[in-house]
C-alpha cells in the first residue's frame, strides 16, 4: 500500500518523467481529503494536461489544482547592476 | 551604458508558440542583448528546438544562451544547438562571446552547469563510480566555465549558467533538492574571474537576488521567478535610469 509520503513522490515523478508533461516546478500538497497543486506552467495545455494525467493514475484521489499561468508581458524597469 | 535582458526555462513547445513575441518584439527598445538562462525546451527535442527559433529568432539585438538539463532530455543536445545556431543564435557550453554594445565589449561565458550542493551539503567525490562520476561532472563544468571566463578581454563580465553558483536563489525550494539544483563549484568559478553578474535558472521556486561568496551579484532569471518575458540590467552606468521608455 502507498503511504501519503511516498504518494507524493509518485506524483512528483509523474510529473516530470511523463512524456506529456515533464514539469519539476510544480508543488504537490496533500490537505485532508484532497491534492493540492501548485506552481506555474507556460501554457493552459500543460495545466489541463497535469491535471488530466494525475485523475487518470490515481482515479481515487480528489485533486484540486491552483497551478497558474506564466505571465509573459514585457518589463516596465530595469534594474542597475553595481 | 550596456542594457542586459534576460529569462531562463522558457521549455517552448508548440503551444508557447507566440506567447513571448509581443514582448520580445519590444527588445530592441528596451536592451541590447538578451541572455537565456536553459531550460529552452520541454524535451530537448529537434522539433521543439525549432519552435524555440521560431520564438527567440530573428529579434534584432543578439541572443546568446545555454541549455539545461531538459535539453538532455532526448540525448539530441547536439542537434538541438545546431537548429538554435542555424536561427543565429549563439549557444555556449564552456565557451565565451564577446558583444561589441555603444563602444563596450560585453563578454559572456557561459555553461549549463550541474548539481551537487553547497558548503554544508554537498557530495563529495569519493565512494561509488557513480558518486564520482557526479561530482566529476558538476566539476567539469565549472572547469570549463571559469576557462572560458578568463579567455575573454572586455569592459563587462558575465556568466550565463542553468544550474545555481549560490544557495541564496534557491531560498523557497525545499532544502532537500539544493544539490540537485546547484553547486558551490560554479560560484567559485565566477568568482576568479570574477564577473560583474551571473545569470542562472532551474530553480522556479527560488529567489531573484543573491551573491556569490566572493560579492558577484547573482540573478534566478527563471521564468516563474521573474514572472515576465525578461528582466532587464544595467551595467556600466554612468547614471542610473530605472525607466525603459527610450532606453537606446
Amino acid at each position: 500500500m502507498t503511504s501519503d509520503t511516498d504518494l507524493e513522490a509518485e506524483i512528483q515523478r509523474l510529473l516530470t518523467e511523463h512524456d506529456r508533461i515533464a514539469e519539476q516546478g510544480i508543488t504537490v500538497q496533500r490537505r485532508d481529503h484532497l491534492i493540492v497543486l501548485g506552481g506555474e506552467v507556460e501554457s493552459p495545455q500543460r495545466r489541463d494536461e497535469i491535471c488530466r494525467q494525475i485523475t487518470a493514475h490515481f482515479p481515487d484521489l480528489e485533486i484540486t489544482c491552483d497551478i497558474g499561468i506564466t505571465r509573459a508581458q514585457a518589463p516596465s524597469e530595469v534594474e542597475e547592476i553595481s | 551604458m550596456i542594457r542586459i535582458a534576460a529569462v531562463g526555462d522558457v521549455h517552448v513547445d508548440k503551444d508557447v508558440v507566440g506567447r513571448y513575441r509581443p514582448a520580445l518584439e519590444e527588445l530592441p527598445d528596451r536592451a541590447d542583448a538578451l541572455l537565456i538562462a536553459g531550460d529552452l525546451t520541454r524535451h530537448g527535442t529537434v522539433d521543439e528546438a525549432k519552435c524555440f527559433a521560431e520564438e527567440f529568432g530573428g529579434l534584432g539585438v543578439p541572443v546568446v544562451v545555454v541549455l539545461g538539463n531538459h535539453d538532455h532530455q532526448s540525448d539530441q543536445q547536439d542537434e538541438l544547438t545546431k537548429v538554435i545556431e542555424d536561427a543565429g543564435i549563439t549557444v555556449l557550453e564552456g565557451t565565451a562571446t564577446v558583444l561589441e554594445i555603444h563602444g563596450h565589449r560585453l563578454g559572456i561565458a557561459g555553461t549549463k552547469g550541474f548539481g551537487g550542493g553547497f558548503a554544508g551539503a554537498c557530495a563529495s567525490n569519493f565512494g561509488e563510480r557513480e558518486m564520482k562520476d557526479f561530482v566529476g561532472t558538476a566539476e567539469r563544468y565549472a572547469d570549463d566555465l571559469e576557462r572560458a571566463l578568463k579567455s575573454v578581454e572586455c569592459d563587462a563580465l558575465v556568466a550565463l549558467t542553468h544550474y545555481a553558483p549560490v544557495p541564496e536563489t534557491l531560498v523557497g525550494e525545499p532544502l532537500e533538492i539544493y544539490a540537485f539544483l546547484g553547486c558551490y563549484q560554479l560560484g567559485r568559478s565566477i568568482d576568479a574571474a570574477p564577473a560583474a553578474l551571473a545569470l542562472h535558472g532551474h530553480a522556479h521556486h527560488g529567489s531573484e537576488r543573491g551573491r556569490t561568496p566572493g560579492g558577484v551579484p547573482v540573478r534566478n532569471v527563471a521564468h516563474p521567478v521573474i514572472k515576465q518575458a525578461y528582466n532587464v540590467y544595467q551595467l556600466l552606468s554612468e547614471e542610473v535610469d530605472t525607466t525603459l521608455i527610450g532606453a537606446r
